[in-house]
């Protein structure tokens, strides 16, 4: 026994060595954390803002918090932030203790998954607050179904996105040459979108060859292995990869840097991901393209639509259901823009997206 | 000079309020080799436990070369210099013979960390040698037959011999078990060998080879050492007698029980069956209520013909018969259909299911009998598993105990139970049913095996002893090198000698 | 079957060493078979280019699998491996040159980050002997510890590894063989050595086809089951680091789909779930039967939306082949 909790003491020892080391590793990365925004509810005006998110830790929630913020110094007012770190339990208690405080609220949140977002809408109409929501919608739920409260849905078809992302892939190839296409889930919505908006765009460039698709299922892991697969089946045939999101567009550009081809065959994705986004301001890779949701607009413009219909400024009753189901448009981020999507927009930039929500209207849902 | 090397004073243990020692004392003295015997439940397992280091006592204590000593790990007891030869088999069978003989004890075999093969092989070669034994150091225990693994077991408590600085102790626990004919003569000769530099503890179930190796017996019941007896001063019957606390009598094999089975239809006829290296020829006609004794040594192809009979391995030619019908037999599946019944020798591993309840394993093959449609009846199985508990005098806390906790000889009832409790049951091949169980539930089961007959089910038998053979069977078939040498009627009253079939079996 | 058949080897000792590294036949067969068919039915296949991918594709499978034996022959199973990538992959970035902050501690980085492997083996191992929890219990959890100090250390966006000569580590290769595949082989070598030589890995054989007995013999069972979770995780926190060598960056996701994969690859090769049979070298095969199948697929052509389905299918057929050959040692004797 002896022997045995000498053994045991060692290991504890190694162990809180190593938890230091550990502890070091997480105080370096700290300095990317943001400030987390906004003071208490109380505040000037008799409506709330909040906006409703997954975690500030990661770029896209931070940049859609910001575009809150942008808002609220619009209007003088200061934004609550809930996070919910992709708890679907917390996410809706959180929106439950706004109902407790009694004060009108304008929210604008991204629900976990489409069967969390009935229970959210419910709540707040309970509450008598308004809501707009993002992304995540059960299909045969809509707004004007349930309650004024519920002023909008918005959210973003990949189709079109996609086909002018592919014309970026092709115009950077000259207009002709062969590609491979590295997909997402299979089954997934915005992958078959995606998709079917490459299809689109090679309908209309005859010169372009489609020579592969395979799925790497989102991850930049498999996106590797799937790129290297094709490299050697496909050889010199290969001028351009076409992937459906940014994560495995990196992968993909890991397998032409061990090739030898990074910067010689372009790279486009989806999703806008720093380092996508870091990729085509340096241009060195030729990671021509990627697609953007624009996060600071959806903060601004969801939850100045939400504010808009509990201040009275719009009936949300005479909305059309175009305008309480929307698929908004989406930006393809290129060289020329990419400074744009690196940091937060002007005060006076986003002040258009502000004043009218339904600017970026493509279609309505369904 | 004082000659006792190990001795245990006024032993007690319980478990949970059970006493399962109450205060044994026995001495071992110098180049003595002490037999043990008790029934199932006596305390032997319990005492062999303590000595090993596996159990701590409650009271009492344990003299080495005079000296008090205390085992608190397996390793305490081996560095003392005893030598554990297990009754259940205690080799991992995942490793190699050589790993086994020395596994947490590899001395020069391992060099900070690092195995060097070579010099445990030679290690192990040197054990293996002392019983001359032709197994391989670097063979897998796997590939081993039960008895090659009973000769490595006593290879490996032989290894203490090096380890300690007195001479050694070895304790055999129902060694001979699994044995058969030469291998039993291997272990006796090692036994004479052993005395001349050790002492050993010979624990068996098998009177007269106690006898016959012992220099004095101890006989434990209920816990306590009921007598010691010097072997010039006693005989098997007496030792039985005191062992079992009744009187020994021919009525053992209940052989007043076994009826006739003249005119009897015939259940089972095999003819002509052959299964390629295994057995050849072999024909027998099987009625009902009458048992077939099969008897020949390891090799002589009995077992495969059992397994063959049972589906359980195909069959290169000839055919199998019930009432009159061809079987094809390609699996126990099939078997357990038409109503064969198979009771294996190695029980542990075929004919019960651990982990599941002593009532579970009673109605596994079978459920009919206490099922509603495709429903389990709860009720009526509950019922049934405490009837055969109770007929069967099974040791176990309840219905619901898993099996794995019963002693072997109450695992060997529940696989009885098993068949028995089937309606469709023809046919019963039991394979050594009686192995490692003790007297009193030998004698259980040979009770059953004559019910079994009387209810009209024929029974194919391969005994663990000749006397078991002639006692049961109403024919015996001996085989030897996969072919029938020779066949006895044996019907009451015109029972054959041992000697008759052995000359067919070597 | 006669006496000396079971107990003497059969000539021809040479196939009986090829047997115990790589496993009784099926999977290897199905190896060969699966190889065959490839280069006939793909001419991109048997090339220098793709072999070369192969390997790669190979090396960071192998390394987890390599570990995840050691606890598999055991009895056991460590579903943490995911996390451990993630959080050793982290780990080794932000101490080495990198985009997030100023440290650069070159070959240093490496070593914390597979110490970190080491040490998420260290605490399944700890856990699982002295609480006694079953160790898919406490991997669960501790995987889902690692993710969670991944994701901590990752702060929104996956950090860049700056230092180039780690980075070339990652595609590098040395004549024609990328690094990424002589690490693996290293991995391999050490783990086979040990695995032969070492107590521990004797140990782990013996634990895994029967604790009871080697508790028997007095062996402090605790200390080797511990151990082979310490070489699970630094296996784990080796892959994490060829991970972030070969994507260059440090990511939360990095280990996606190793688990299954890796078990996958050790069951496939021979090594049986319940512990106590097979090996390292046999979870060479399985790595690779896994490899080229996904690799072989892709080159002829075989649509992706079916491609899930026939590595399924394919699988099941060698795992079939590798049970029929191991029918009969499962059997009991007699």
């Amino acid at each position: 026994m002896r022997i045995q909790n000498n053994w045991t003491k060692r290991a504890l020892g190694i162990m809180a060595i190593s938890a230091l080391t550990v502890g070091l590793a997480a105080c370096s990365s700290a300095s990317d954390e943001q400030n987390v925004p906004g003071g208490g509810a109380e505040s000037t005006g008799e409506v709330a803002l909040v906006q409703g998110i997954r975690s500030l830790s990661n770029s896209y929630h931070a940049n859609w918090a910001e575009g809150g913020d942008l808002f609220g110094a619009s209007i003088g007012q200061d934004v609550v932030v809930l996070s919910d770190e992709g708890d679907s339990q917390k996410q809706l208690s959180l929106v439950k203790g706004l109902a407790a405080k009694g004060q009108v609220f304008a929210l604008n949140i991204d629900p976990n998954t489409s069967s969390d977002t009935e229970a959210i809408v419910r709540a707040v109409t309970e509450a008598g607050g308004y809501v707009v929501t993002q992304w995540n919608k059960p299909a045969d739920l809509n707004p004007w179904d349930v309650s004024d409260n519920w002023v909008a849905h918005i959210s973003f078809d990949g189709t079109g996105s996609g086909t002018e992302v592919s014309q970026a892939l092709f115009d950077d190839m000259g207009g002709e040459g062969g590609i491979i296409a590295i997909q997402g889930i299979l089954d997934n919505v915005p992958a078959k979108q995606r998709f079917a908006g490459l299809q689109a765009a090679l309908e209309a460039n005859p010169g372009i060859e489609l020579l592969d698709d395979q799925t790497a299922n989102w991850s930049r892991t498999e996106a590797l292995a799937v790129t290297q697969t094709l490299l050697a089946k496909h050889g010199d045939k290969v001028k351009g990869v076409w992937a459906a999101n940014d994560e495995m567009a990196l992968g993909a550009l890991e397998a032409l840097k061990a090739a030898g081809l990074a910067g010689k065959i372009p790279v486009i994705g989806f999703d806008a991901v720093p380092q996508a986004l870091e990729e085509i301001q340096s241009g060195e890779n030729r990671y021509v393209a990627t697609v953007s949701t624009d996060p600071w607009w959806q903060g601004a413009a969801g939850l100045s639509l939400a504010y808009q219909a509990a201040s009275g400024a719009i009936d949300v009753s005479k909305l059309t259901h175009e305008q309480r189901a929307f698929y908004a448009q989406q930006t393809v981020v290129t060289t020329e823009n990419v400074t744009d999507f690196l940091a937060a927009p002007s005060a006076e930039a986003i002040q258009v997206d502000i004043d009218d929500p339904f600017a970026r209207i493509v279609s309505a849902i369904n | 000079m004082n000659d006792v090397v190990l001795e245990v004073r006024n032993l007690r243990k319980e478990f949970r309020g059970v006493v399962a020692l109450d205060d044994i004392s026995f001495e071992v003295r110098r180049h003595e080799v002490v037999g043990l015997i008790g029934e199932n439940g006596a305390g032997k397992s319990t005492l062999l436990k303590i000595l090993s280091g596996v159990y701590q006592p409650d009271g009492g204590e344990i003299l080495r070369m005079g000296q008090t000593v205390s085992f608190k790990t397996a390793g305490d007891s081996a560095a003392a210099g005893i030598g554990m030869v297990h009754q259940e088999q205690s080799l991992v069978t995942s490793v190699s013979v050589a790993e086994n003989i020395f596994l947490g004890e590899e001395g020069r075999g391992v060099r900070g960390g690092v195995f060097r093969w070579g010099e445990l092989r030679r290690m192990a070669q040197a054990q293996l040698d002392k019983i001359k034994s032709p197994i391989l150091p670097k063979a897998k225990v796997e590939s081993l037959t039960f008895a090659e693994r009973q000769m490595v077991e006593l290879a490996k408590a032989l290894s203490v011999e090096e380890r300690a600085e007195n001479e050694p102790v070895i304790v055999l626990d129902e060694p001979t078990s699994v044995l058969e004919g030469d291998e039993l003569e291997v272990l006796f000769e090692q036994i004479e060998r052993l005395r001349k530099f050790a002492s050993i503890i010979f624990v068996s179930h098998r009177l007269d080879e106690v006898l016959r190796i012992s220099d004095r017996v101890y006989v434990f019941k209920d816990g306590q050492q009921v007598a010691v007896r010097n072997r010039n001063e006693v005989d098997t019957d007496e030792l039985h007698r005191l062992m079992v606390g009744r009187e020994s009598t021919s009525e053992f094999y209940h052989e007043g029980a076994q009826l006739s089975v003249e005119g009897n239809p015939v259940l089972l006829e095999v003819s002509g069956l052959s299964k390629h290296k295994a057995f050849e020829d072999v024909s027998f006609a099987l009625r009902a209520g009458e048992v077939v004794g099969i008897a020949g040594v390891l090799g002589s192809g009995r077992e495969e013909l059992s397994r063959v009979l049972f589906g359980a391995e195909p069959f290169s030619s000839g055919t199998i018969e019930l009432d009159g019908r061809g079987l094809p037999l390609r699996s126990p599946v099939e078997a357990v259909k038409v109503g064969i019944g198979y009771i294996p020798a190695e029980r542990r591993i075929e004919g019960v299911a651990q982990g599941m309840s002593v009532q579970e394993n009673i109605f596994l093959a079978d459920p009919s009998t206490v099922s509603r449609g495709p429903f389990l009846d709860a009720r009526k199985a509950a019922a049934e598993a405490d009837r055969w508990v109770k007929g069967l005098k099974i040791k176990t806390p309840n219905r619901q105990t898993d099996v794995a906790n019963l002693s072997g000889g109450n695992q060997q009832k529940v696989v009885l139970a098993k068949w028995l409790s089937s309606p469709r049951l023809r046919v019963l091949i039991l394979d050594h049913p009686t192995r490692g169980l003790d007297v009193g539930a030998k004698e259980d089961v040979y009770r059953f095996i004559r019910e079994l007959c009387a209810r009209g089910i024929g029974v194919v038998l391969l005994a663990d002893t000749l006397e078991e053979t002639i006692a049961l069977s109403h024919t015996i078939l001996v085989m030897r090198d996969g072919v029938v040498q020779n066949r006895f009627d044996a019907h009451p009253g015109n029972k054959p000698k041992p000697v008759d079939l052995v000359e067919g079996m070597v | 079957m006669s006496r000396s058949d079971l107990v003497s080897s059969a000539p021809g000792v040479d196939l009986r060493k090829i047997q115990r590294l790589f496993g009784t036949g099926g999977p290897l067969v199905a190896l060969v078979v699966l190889v065959a068919f490839f280069s006939l039915a793909s001419s991109t296949f048997f090339t220098l280019g793709n072999g070369s991918s192969l390997l790669t594709q190979l090396s960071i499978l192998l390394v987890v699998a390599i570990g995840l034996t050691f606890v598999i022959i055991l009895g056991s199973l460590d579903l943490s491996i995911e996390g451990v990538m993630a959080s050793s992959s982290l780990v080794f970035v932000l101490l080495a040159a990198n985009d997030r902050n100023d440290s650069d501690l070159g070959f240093l980085a490496v070593i914390a980050g597979v110490l970190t492997g080491s040490l998420f083996g260290l605490l399944n191992g700890v856990l699982h002997v002295h609480l006694k929890i079953p160790s898919f219990m406490v991997t669960l959890g501790t995987g889902a510890i690692g993710i969670g100090i991944a994701t901590v250390l990752f702060g929104g966006r996956a950090p860049r590894l700056m230092d180039d000569s780690l980075r070339d580590l990652g595609f590098g290769s040395l004549g024609g063989i990328p690094k990424l595949a002589i690490i693996a082989v290293i991995v391999l070598t050490i783990a086979l050595l040990v695995q032969r030589f070492t107590r521990v890995g004797r140990y782990g054989y013996a634990i895994g086809g029967d604790e009871q007995v080697m508790k028997l013999s007095g062996v402090n069972i605790n200390r080797y089951k511990v151990l082979s979770f310490v070489l699970t995780g630094t296996a784990s926190g080796i892959a994490g680091v060829m991970a972030a060598l070969q994507l260059g960056v440090g990511d939360v996701t990095i280990g996606g789909g190793y688990l299954f994969t890796a078990i996958t690859a050790v069951v496939l090769g021979g090594t049986a779930l319940v512990g106590g049979i097979g090996g390292v070298g046999r979870t060479l095969v399985g790595a690779a039967i896994i490899t080229v199948l996904a690799n072989g697929l892709i080159l002829i052509g075989v649509n992706p939306y079916v491609q899930v389905a026939v590595q399924g299918l394919v699988i099941v057929l060698a795992v079939a082949v590798t049970g029929w050959s191991l029918r009969k040692r499962v059997r009991a004797i007699k």
